[in-house]
């Protein structure tokens, strides 16, 4: 179970983050709550991450579980293409690690499948 | 060439059937904790798959109380004969 | 499709993967099919061609119509479907086991090959890292 351990507050709304600021109930996401998450690692969305998040709520809603990195890179490319597929593209929009920052924004759980 | 270890016993017959299909010619089939009850005579129907290629873990066979009840057919072979078995064979599989 | 779900023939060569992860336990009863494809998820993460072979049991993980349990427990059928974005796409599934169902591949959520006990025991022997759940 996952536990929660801060909350931010969106649009008057408590919003309650696990440890490592996953959201604790998928249901509580909105487009602001991945505004406010992104704004608190001080990045602005673009149309360009917003259209990566929502090939990632579409991969949780089809197959219940976020996508480690390269799953991530072949969901991307299906739904976008081949230039936007492709880790380069990924690392650009999300540095450090385009499956965590994404799924973290998206309001999906933690990749399980990558370390 | 294959070393197969089984550990559970003969009730588990999907397992044995299992086991039996990846079981190949040159193979090895070692039995271990409660599938040492697979080695009593009236068990050998579960065996029967795997040509008598087949030993049995004494250590685990005399602490069920079995020593002196096993078929002839399978084989008793210690600690030293399992490791011994382990390095004969390249490759080795736990089916549980 | 018809091709995938044909028998492999006597004299197909079977080439080794990295990692072959045989499952032979049923869905919801037990987390053994779940951590075997969880291992097969993670290997296909960082880059290793896996296969799964379902013996026993473990063909009801590809029965067609699964859903979650009555408490909403989530089952295996997603990560099942979710396993060609993984890129592991050989599917070996023991013919006897699923004849023993009273299944067909017509039964099934996925295109997999099957195996009799000769090419079954053909794989298992080309592979030198098996894991078995």
């Amino acid at each position: 179970m996952t536990t929660m351990a801060r909350t931010i507050t969106v649009e008057g709304r408590e919003i309650a983050l696990d440890p490592e600021g996953y959201l604790v109930s998928l249901a509580d996401w909105t487009p602001a709550v991945a505004e406010a998450l992104a704004s608190e690692e001080g990045r602005a969305l673009s149309a360009a991450h917003w259209e990566v998040l929502t090939v990632l709520r579409d991969f949780y809603q089809r197959y219940e579980a976020a996508p480690a990195m390269r799953p991530l890179v072949k969901a991307v490319r299906q739904a976008l293409g081949e230039e936007k597929g492709s880790s380069i593209y990924l690392m650009r929009l999300f540095p450090e690690s385009p499956a965590k920052v994404g799924a973290r924004l998206a309001g999906l759980p933690k990749p399980t499948n990558c370390l | 060439m294959m070393l197969h270890l089984l550990n559970r016993s003969p009730q588990f017959d999907g397992l044995y059937w299992d086991l039996s299909e990846a079981f190949g010619a040159d193979d090895h089939l070692l039995l271990i904790e409660d599938a040492c009850y697979a080695a009593l005579p009236a068990a050998a129907a579960s065996l029967a798959a795997f040509g008598g290629r087949v030993s049995v873990l004494s250590e685990d066979a005399e602490s069920r109380g079995l020593l002196g009840r096993l078929s002839d057919d399978v084989a008793l072979v210690d600690m030293a004969g399992f490791v011994a078995l382990t390095a004969t064979f390249p490759h080795s599989l736990s089916w549980f | 499709m018809q091709d995938d779900e044909a028998a492999l023939a006597a004299d197909t060569p079977i080439a080794p993967l990295d990692l072959l992860v045989i499952l032979r336990h049923p869905p919801h009863g037990s987390s053994w099919l779940r951590e075997g494809v969880d291992v097969a998820l993670v290997a296909a993460a960082f880059g290793q061609s896996v296969g799964l072979l379902f013996q026993g049991d473990g063909v009801f993980a590809l029965v067609e119509g699964q859903r979650a349990g009555p408490l909403g427990q989530k089952g295996t059928h997603a990560q099942l479907a979710m396993l060609e974005m993984y890129d592991i796409e050989r599917l070996w599934v023991s013919a006897s086991a699923l004849r023993a169902r009273g299944l067909t591949p017509a039964d099934l959520m996925l295109p997999v090959q099957l195996l009799e006990a000769d090419a079954l025991e053909r794989l298992v022997h080309a592979q030198p890292h098996t894991l078995l759940f």
